[in-house]
């Protein structure tokens, strides 16, 4: 076969397979619909992008002027909010475990007296970890405020020694750090799990499909039917078959990355030709490791068991979450047999530090590579073709059968 | 009595027959015993470390002064900051960026020590590559602690020149002291929070993916009411779904054992609730699921393989409706209502409440009530569910 006439059976196999989406087309719309829903969720849960006015509580022991100022200042702050003032420890705690608050803070009795006097007061500052978010960020912002009450307690004494602000400045604040965040500068949380998850959930889809597509020609029994069409050849049918898919996935992997960096101004400092070439080389491997697992194993339902255990991993593997490089040695390999992993290494390297090929290739070729394993699901699907072995799950027969008696 | 004892064999009846079918299935095999098998094994060891320590740092001292080597002594013994590089301008450590050899860069000014020797503030500047959220984390707690505890030297330095010694001086720098206490994961590990939740979601899954394909399989060719024993087709479906849902309850029980109670252990995760507590609350749980499933199952799934291929991918959303990375309270309404139509929800709340922080079945009183509601619910639907494939198929 020519390379024209390969051209001409691709073209076949396509048609072929645009009129089977237009016969039944729930399965695309469902899956679109999913990967919207996936979008609009992230987009629209996390609107705030870091969470504002968390509960906090305080235990009051004191009930001082300056524990109430306390709370006052508290609640003047944009990320926490004080939903309660407790008698004693207990009643906090137990609100903590209903889940009520994320942290408290625990004014001793005396404080104020204390704290005239010299005696160092002892505060208790309690946070809830098991949410690490939530309790992290409330416990940062009541570290802050103690500090900063700290810091106006000693300009009172300072200045009744008769101490000018401008010295009372520089005693008390002699350091100070201010920090840069290159590439989110608002620690934001929305940009930072949608710009990945987004385009997993995608690669996701595309996997899981690919398997199921194959899976259904064999148990709808079309498999003869598609590789008399291709002249019976595997790869060029399956790229056919699988073609006008890629096309669809991209297109709207692309318009979630294009609405992410162009209207929510989501960071991006590098080519958008090469963001877009990712993205299309994500959906491609994607469609790849489909095809190995779906041309490997020839039974469908269990191929598409196999596909779904292989691609839940692709969220925690991309590393986005937690690094890679701090998980046990093997995942540092296994992580490469993903094309989530690849994606995200190189959207980090565009978007974030807005690097340009000579940084990005070796994920790129990784991702382009992928096609081997295309090339090796291909040969297997061939193989097991012309032996005769890809016919519908036995079960299904036997059930056929079963329904034939009755 | 006789009624009953008919009652109760009529259900047994659909019991075994349904662990029949489990067991000559290999893909509900697989999404009911492999996954749930492989994945808290897989995720206990990805994120066993917990916390990302030793992150590289490369720091520029434009003027090295015996202050600046005090500071960057420091940095480096912090458990979150290694000290990796040391660079003379901004252009060389940008570089280093670029390749990801380093993960934030800390410039101590040339007039830094200048500005402390008179009495002023110095200013650091500190740059964080926020690709990843947890370097930026380590880092940031990192370089905060050596700027706290630095602030405290020279404060005390401070305060000598200016007469102020002894217990006042040491009053006047920490004039109030805090002892903060980081209860349920005192080091903020990620996966004694990550993975609790994580734990749940896998028996939610494998169990809703299990029953949707039997659901699934049965449908296929509308062969459903083969599998239900004849005498039973025309009677009350109720016996169908009770028998079933005893079948995968009892499936379901040595899971549930190894996942939520021998993972956690070998894995070292918070594990503070009581047997009994967990127990009663799991219980309601796995109820819920397994009718929301049949529901689900019976009214949408025509194929065996396509609840995978439609509803796999929702799993991450339902992961994040949990609200445990993102608080419930800060969840737009509508979301938060959303996220009661499935179990997950108070089943992740209540499980994380249990199990890291403690509660027993009193504190966690709302999300109990809502999974026996939520139980209840899917049941009488269940019911409806089967009466419709019944109907469906007749005609």
């Amino acid at each position: 076969m020519n390379f024209k006439e390969q051209i001409l059976t691709f073209q076949r196999v396509m048609v072929r397979e645009l009129r089977r989406v237009r016969r039944q087309p729930r399965y695309v719309i469902i899956l679109t619909l999913l990967a919207t829903l996936i979008f609009t969720f992230f987009a629209t849960m996390m609107h705030e992008g870091i969470p504002e006015k968390l509960p906090v509580a305080v235990v009051d022991l004191d009930g001082s002027y300056l524990s109430r100022r306390l709370c006052h200042e508290l609640n003047a702050t944009q990320s926490v909010e004080v939903v309660a003032i407790y008698n004693n420890h207990t009643e906090a705690r137990k609100a903590m475990q209903r889940g009520e608050i994320f942290a408290f803070y625990e004014i001793p009795e005396g404080m104020y007296n204390d704290l005239l006097n010299f005696r160092s007061p002892h505060f208790g500052l309690y946070s809830n970890t098991a949410y690490l978010l939530a309790g992290m960020l409330s416990y940062k912002q009541l570290a802050r405020l103690g500090m900063l009450a700290a810091g106006a307690v000693q300009r009172e004494v300072l200045r009744k020694k008769g101490y000018d602000d401008n010295a009372i400045q520089g005693l008390i604040q002699p350091v100070n750090m201010t920090t840069h965040q290159i590439g989110n500068p608002w620690t934001s949380y929305r940009i930072y799990l949608m710009t990945t998850i987004v385009p997993v959930a995608v690669s996701f889809i595309v996997i899981l499909l690919t398997v199921y597509l194959i899976g259904r020609e064999v148990e709808t029994k079309g498999v003869n039917r598609l590789m008399r069409h291709a002249h019976n050849n595997a790869v060029v049918a399956l790229a056919g078959k699988l073609f006008p898919y890629w096309f669809w996935f991209s297109l709207l992997a692309l318009i979630f990355n294009l609405i992410m960096f162009g209207p929510m101004h989501y960071p991006m400092n590098g080519s958008w030709l090469l963001m877009m070439a990712n993205t299309m080389l994500l959906v491609f491997a994607a469609q790849c490791a489909g095809v190995m697992i779906a041309g490997c194993l020839p039974d469908a339902p269990f191929s598409m068991g196999v596909g779904g255990i292989y691609g839940a991993l692709s969220f925690s593997l991309s590393g986005f979450s937690f690094p890679v490089e701090h998980m046990p040695r093997i995942f540092n390999g296994i992580s490469l047999i993903y094309p989530a992993r690849h994606y995200f290494l190189n959207y980090r390297d565009i978007a974030f530090f807005g690097n340009g090929l000579e940084h990005c290739w070796p994920s790129m070729c990784a991702l382009i590579g992928f096609g081997v394993l295309w090339l090796i699901g291909a040969w297997r699907f061939q193989h097991n073709f012309d032996r005769g072995l890809l016919v519908p799950s036995s079960k299904t027969l036997e059930k056929k059968e079963k329904g034939g008696d009755e | 009595m006789n009624r009953i004892r008919m009652w109760l064999l009529d259900i047994w009846e659909v019991t075994t027959m349904e662990i029949r079918r489990v067991f000559s299935n290999k893909m509900t095999l697989l999404v009911f015993y492999v996954a749930p098998l492989l994945y808290p094994i897989i995720f206990g060891a990805i994120y066993s470390k917990e916390v990302v320590n030793d992150v590289p740092v490369a720091v520029i001292d434009e003027k090295p002064s015996t202050m600046t080597r005090r500071i960057i002594r420091k940095l480096d013994a912090t458990p979150e900051i290694r000290v990796d590089y040391r660079c003379d301008n901004m252009r060389e450590a940008e570089q280093l960026m670029r390749d990801h050899k380093i993960h934030a860069i800390y410039l101590i000014p040339r007039d830094f020590t200048q500005s402390v020797e008179h009495m002023e503030t110095g200013h650091i500047e500190l740059f964080c590559d926020m690709s990843t959220f947890l370097y930026y984390k380590s880092v940031a707690t990192g370089a905060s602690s050596v700027q706290v505890d630095e602030l405290h030297t020279i404060e005390e330095e401070r305060y000598a020149a200016a007469g102020i010694t002894g217990e006042t001086a040491e009053a006047m720098v920490k004039p109030v002291v805090y002892d903060d206490i980081r209860l349920f994961n005192p080091s903020g590990g990620f996966s004694s929070f990550f993975i609790q939740a994580l734990l749940m979601v896998v028996i939610h899954q494998t169990l809703f993916f299990g029953i949707g394909i039997l659901c699934g399989e049965a449908n296929e060719d509308r062969k459903a009411l083969h599998y239900i024993p004849k005498r039973l087709r025309n009677k009350s479906l109720h016996r169908v779904t009770f028998g079933r849902a005893l079948c995968y309850m009892l499936l379901y029980i040595p899971v549930t054992g190894y996942v939520l109670w021998i993972v956690p252990h070998w894995f070292r995760l918070p594990q503070l609730g009581t047997v009994h507590d967990l127990v009663m609350f799991l219980l309601p749980f796995l109820l819920a699921v397994i009718f929301f499933a049949q529901t689900f199952g019976n009214f949408f799934v025509r194929q065996k393989t396509t609840i995978m291929l439609c509803c796999l991918c929702f799993s991450v959303v339902l992961f994040f409706l949990s609200g445990v990375v993102w608080p419930q309270s800060n969840m737009p309404r509508f979301w938060l209502a959303f996220s009661y139509i499935f179990p997950s929800t108070p089943g992740i709340q209540g499980f994380v409440h249990i199990a890291s922080t403690g509660a027993s079945l009193a504190e966690v009183r709302s999300e109990y009530m809502a999974l026996w509601i939520q139980a209840a619910f899917y049941f009488v639907f269940s019911i409806y569910s089967l009466r419709y494939i019944r109907w469906h198929e007749k005609i």
